[in-house]
């Protein structure tokens, strides 16, 4: 808490995340082979395959305490550097400098079974966020209360709306408190009242000075929320900077 | 670096405990079927063993000595039968989130694990019914517990990580572990087995952690290696093991920075 203070203090001028030179490329063979078989008569064949550069030669810095909008088309590249940065993907150039705690947030429910309650399922996602068993404990009360989901808690996943799961999720996650925290498109889902009330945790969060890389559609969201914003076109940075220029940018791209 | 082994750990904590609820899910016995299987097991074997074939007549506590045997095969067979696909079955969490991929392989090792030893509490309790005298003899029984679990970790890594480009994998291992059950001293004593094929036997390690432990908990009297193998030969078995999994540890994390994009 008084580390976070001190940034806020610094003027947040520490960097969160530098990606310097990243480019990443895809090989899409064109018939995919999975066999031993395959692969040993495959040896002596050149094999064909298609490039799909993702990304090319990306570079940006965020700064500490920012919230920092990812904006583009679809297939831009947004999931893919998302994905780099979480350290799911290598990247194939370039690199990825990252200071603090990182939550990845990309797609809610991460490792959630339908097969077990929403209460153990906040176990194991808890887990998988980094949180031990005695800290998600400690947490229970206030994510059964922001899940709105008390009287469910008992009952197997697989018996959940997709709403209900996005809600039991996102009420997990908001608990993993890192530093730099990774959002991807994941209001999409959920009532309005319930992204108003995400909306409130964003707020809370960049309050506390946390750094937040919000991957988005809704431009209105972006000029709202976000300090910078980049736009991505097929793998590249079309623009980055002002967040209410990155929106207008999006829109005429998307005009086209 | 102490935090991040702290989450690991809770980490492969959850994935077992999962992996446990999940195995007996919406099984009226749950996991008394555990207890269950070894024990229905050894009345089948008792009864074919001793009363219908008597191949191993003269070997004292027959139905205990095949009991150990099948026993420490089925958790061999069936971990790396269940490791085998412990990435690709993960393929959703892997494409989702970042988090040490060997923790899937080990949580679903250690599952089996505990089921294992919980089939060897069976196997004690026929022990003491049966009045099977202890020797001082069982206290290397653990060290060889480890050697399994070496062994299997090893090879689970292996199969794991190497499924995930070649499918043909699972098939291929399903075949030798066939081949691997009638070649391995499991029903038949190692007594009865000529010799120079005998020897050959003995230079796996399930051959030679099977008839150890019959040796140190059933009878001094069972052939181990050191009956038919002698230096160097007789390290094979040991080193094996150990090979495996500096094999399998090496193998994986080479391929699992490209676990995400290739499932």
């Amino acid at each position: 808490m008084s580390k976070s203070r001190l940034l806020i203090t610094n003027e947040n001028k520490e960097v969160a995340i530098r990606v310097d030179g990243v480019s990443k490329i895809f090989k899409i063979p064109h018939e995919k082979n999975y066999s031993l078989k395959g692969t040993v008569l495959n040896i002596l064949k050149k094999k064909s395959y298609t490039k799909l550069s993702a990304l090319n030669d990306i570079s940006f810095e965020v700064k500490k305490g920012e919230f920092f909008g990812i904006v583009g088309r679809n297939g831009s590249g947004k999931s893919t550097l998302l994905k780099i940065l979480a350290k799911i993907y290598t990247t194939d150039t370039g690199r990825v400098v990252v200071n603090g705690g990182l939550s990845p947030f990309l797609e809610v429910g991460v490792g959630f079974n339908p097969e077990l309650t929403a209460r153990e399922n906040i176990y194991l996602n808890g887990a998988l966020l980094g949180l031990s068993r005695k800290m998600v404990d400690s947490k229970m009360s206030e994510i059964v209360s922001f899940s709105e989901l008390r009287e469910f808690m008992d009952m197997k996943l697989k018996n959940f709306s997709s709403g209900m799961q996005v809600r039991l999720a996102f009420s997990i996650a908001i608990q993993a408190h890192s530093e730099i925290i990774l959002v991807d498109e994941v209001l999409a889902v959920g009532d309005y009242n319930f992204q108003q009330k995400c909306f409130n945790v964003f707020r809370k969060l960049k309050k506390e000075g946390r750094t937040i890389i919000f991957v988005t559609h809704d431009m209105g969201n972006v000029e709202i929320f976000c300090d910078r914003a980049m736009l991505l076109e097929k793998g590249k940075i079309k623009y980055i900077g002002d967040s209410k220029k990155a929106a207008k940018e999006y829109l005429i791209l998307n005009k086209e | 670096m102490f935090k991040k082994q702290k989450t690991n750990l809770n980490i492969v904590k959850e994935l077992a405990i999962t992996d446990l609820k999940l195995r007996y899910q919406g099984s009226v016995g749950g996991y008394l079927w555990t207890l269950m299987k070894p024990l229905f097991l050894f009345t089948v074997l008792y009864i074919v063993f001793t009363k219908f074939l008597r191949i191993g007549s003269n070997i004292p506590f027959y139905a205990i000595y095949l009991l150990l045997g099948v026993v420490i095969w089925s958790f061999f067979a069936e971990v790396t039968s269940v490791c085998i696909g412990s990435i690709v079955g993960k393929g959703e969490l892997i494409r989702k989130i970042y988090f040490p991929r060997i923790l899937l392989v080990i949580a679903n090792s250690l599952t089996s694990f505990i089921v294992f030893l919980l089939n060897l509490v069976i196997v004690f309790c026929f022990m003491l019914f049966l009045k099977v005298p202890l020797t001082a003899n069982f206290l290397y029984f653990p060290l060889l517990i480890l050697e399994l679990y070496i062994l299997v970790l090893g090879v689970s890594l292996l199969l794991s990580a190497l499924y995930v480009r070649f499918r043909d994998i699972a098939p291929i291992w399903e075949v030798f572990l066939q081949a691997m059950f009638y070649a391995t001293p499991i029903l038949y004593p190692l007594s009865l087995v000529p010799q120079n094929i005998a020897k050959i036997m003995c230079l796996s390690p399930i051959t030679q952690i099977i008839q150890g432990s019959r040796y140190v908990l059933v009878s001094n009297q069972t052939l181990t290696v050191n009956n038919f193998l002698s230096l160097p030969w007789i390290l094979i078995p040991y080193i094996l093991p150990i090979f495996m999994l500096i094999l399998g540890y090496f193998v994986f994390n080479r391929m699992s920075a490209k676990f995400a994009e290739e499932i």
